[in-house]
């Protein structure tokens, strides 16, 4: 049995789409920029320079507008790993990544409309959108505005450590980015996280029909 | 005549000096206290009219006061000047010292030229100039005297300013004095292609560099030599060769890589200081700028490398297991 619930509005798609674009956009021109060597081209230096510029002044704005949407809409809820039990949730999830999900045992969370994410989700998620993300993008604000960077640090140039936290919070959200794109292939079945992802619609197999599916978390709520 | 010759003798002497220490005053200078007190002191008698304090409260009523006010000079400014230690007269004839006035007739035709002290210095440099730009537009070559891009009442070495962003701002100063400044530009521009009877205009320094990402940037860290010059090995001095737009540097990685060539131009001088500090590769640039590709720092590189091929070697793990198991899962149900 498929049970279907509208999980993501239009606004969400949208911003998750946009915002992975220029991800990908900034992670291939940054590196073409930090990494840049005449035998490793990559994208053409000034080419990926003005990519990278106007990339991320579109993210800035794409950052402001998820912001301000979570704000209005109550979605910002969502992000906020719930604390009572929090640890022992976390561990029945990260079990399942480690072990479960290769027995074929059922998905240990339930998706709901009230609570989109697990909570290493939730934990995870907070984590890259409310912590990492402000300081890349504040720090690349920097790097356009360098009037405002200190002029030295320890006898260096003061864009030294803005460059130093704009390039450790990229190479986090690359290393996100790589974890985020492979766990959307462990929904009912591989496509059916990333179809969510485009119709808005979650699909759940019903404990009958599960191949990993919420049996024991079915049950647990049946109990 | 005698006296001219011994001024030419002292100057080379003193060029001689300049080239191989520091010249203020002191215990490093190539000239002593008491010959420099000298030069000064004399040199307060040209300053009492060619100095903006002269010029503002005049000595005497009869001076034509916009020709002095093309002939200022800064006294501050020139005695930190490479050639600040010197007698105005050594350069300019002694017929034009002293309460004679107006000077003598020839005026600047009596400036000494610069190769009578820096002759072997123009040996080198002048089949290098002959094949810049400035040398090959019809008409432009004959303007052009080392003062016009090196002002010698101002400049400084570079070996002695020391301080990356002073040498970018004196040494550009040289070239936007012209190249943005439609008055100057014109006094040397050939005659236009399009409009007969006309000059060149000036481009505008802004449209022909649009190609350059952060090019404001750029002027503030980098000279317009760095690219507008040919490359030179390490150690030597930068080329007066000076390349028209289509000859210029554009490969940007050229500065923007670990083997930046920024360390045989601006940094020429501090290479030898390099120390790896904080683990940083072109930690002498990195003291002045952060120039993105050129000043990294390896075990960094190495760490931030190392996470990422671990997150992709770790999913793609994952994925392989995953994938066996449901394929050995399936064959199980199968034989069930």
């Amino acid at each position: 049995m498929t049970e279907r619930i509208y999980l993501l509005p239009l606004w969400i798609r949208l911003w998750h789409w946009s915002n992975a674009l220029l991800i990908i956009t900034l992670s291939v021109t940054g590196f073409s920029l930090h990494f840049a060597d005449p035998k490793l081209p990559l994208v053409e230096f000034s080419l990926a320079a003005r990519l990278h510029q106007v990339a991320g002044i579109a993210l800035v704005a794409l950052y402001a507008f998820f912001v301000v949407a979570n704000l209005v809409t109550g979605n910002w809820w969502q992000y906020i790993p719930k604390p009572p039990g929090i640890i022992e949730r976390c561990w029945v999830q990260a079990k399942w990544y480690m072990f479960g999900i290769f027995r074929g045992e059922p998905h240990p969370y339930r998706v709901s409309e009230e609570t989109n994410f697990n909570a290493l989700q939730a934990l995870s998620y907070w984590f890259i959108m409310y912590m990492v993300m402000p300081l890349m993008l504040l720090s690349g604000l920097l790097f356009l505005f360098p009037e405002f960077a200190p002029d030295r640090v320890f006898g260096f140039d003061g864009l030294l450590p803005v460059a130093v936290v704009h390039y450790l919070t990229g190479a986090v959200i690359v290393m996100f980015m790589i974890a985020h794109i492979y766990l959307g292939t462990t929904g009912t079945t591989a496509t059916s996280m990333f179809k969510t992802m485009i119709n808005g619609w979650h699909e759940h197999v019903g404990p009958e029909e599960s191949r990993h599916g919420d049996r024991r978390h079915a049950d647990r709520r049946g109990s | 005549m005698f006296s001219t010759w011994c001024q030419r003798i002292f100057g080379a002497l003193l060029v001689a000096g300049l080239c191989g220490a520091p010249v203020h005053a002191g215990s490093d200078s190539p000239i002593d206290s008491e010959t420099l007190a000298k030069n000064r002191k004399a040199n307060e008698v040209c300053f009492a009219c060619h100095s903006p304090a002269g010029i503002a409260k005049p000595p005497r009523a009869d001076l034509d006061m916009s020709k002095l006010a093309d002939s200022r000079v800064e006294p501050e400014i020139f005695n930190k000047a490479d050639h600040g230690v010197m007698d105005c007269r050594q350069c300019h004839s002694s017929k034009h010292y002293g309460a004679e006035y107006p000077h003598g007739a020839a005026g600047k035709t009596e400036t000494s030229p610069c190769n009578e002290c820096h002759a072997a210095k123009q040996l080198r440099l002048e089949p290098q100039f002959n094949a810049s730009v400035h040398a090959k537009v019809e008409g432009v070559k004959e303007k052009f005297t080392c003062n016009t891009c090196h002002n010698v009442h101002v400049n400084v070495l570079a070996l002695r300013l020391k301080d990356p962003a002073k040498i970018v701002e004196q040494d550009n100063h040289g070239c936007l004095a012209c190249h943005n400044s439609d008055a100057t530009f014109a006094r040397f521009a050939p005659a236009s292609d399009k409009m007969p009877g006309q000059k060149k205009a000036r481009p505008d320094i802004d449209t022909i560099h649009e190609w350059l990402p952060n090019t404001k940037a750029h002027w503030k860290a980098v000279r317009c030599v760095e690219c507008h010059t040919p490359e030179v090995a390490a150690g030597k001095m930068l080329s007066h060769e000076i390349l028209n737009k289509e000859k210029a540097e554009k490969k940007c990685l050229t500065c923007h890589s670990a083997d930046s060539s920024l360390k045989t131009r601006l940094y020429r001088h501090m290479v030898k200081d390099e120390q790896q500090r904080l683990g940083f590769t072109n930690s002498v640039i990195l003291s002045n700028s952060y120039v993105i590709g050129a000043t990294r720092h390896p075990e960094l590189d190495r760490i931030v490398i190392g996470f990422i091929v671990l997150t992709l070697a770790g999913v793609l793990g994952h994925g392989a297991v995953r994938f066996i198991a449901a394929l050995r899962r399936r064959k199980n149900g199968e034989k069930q």
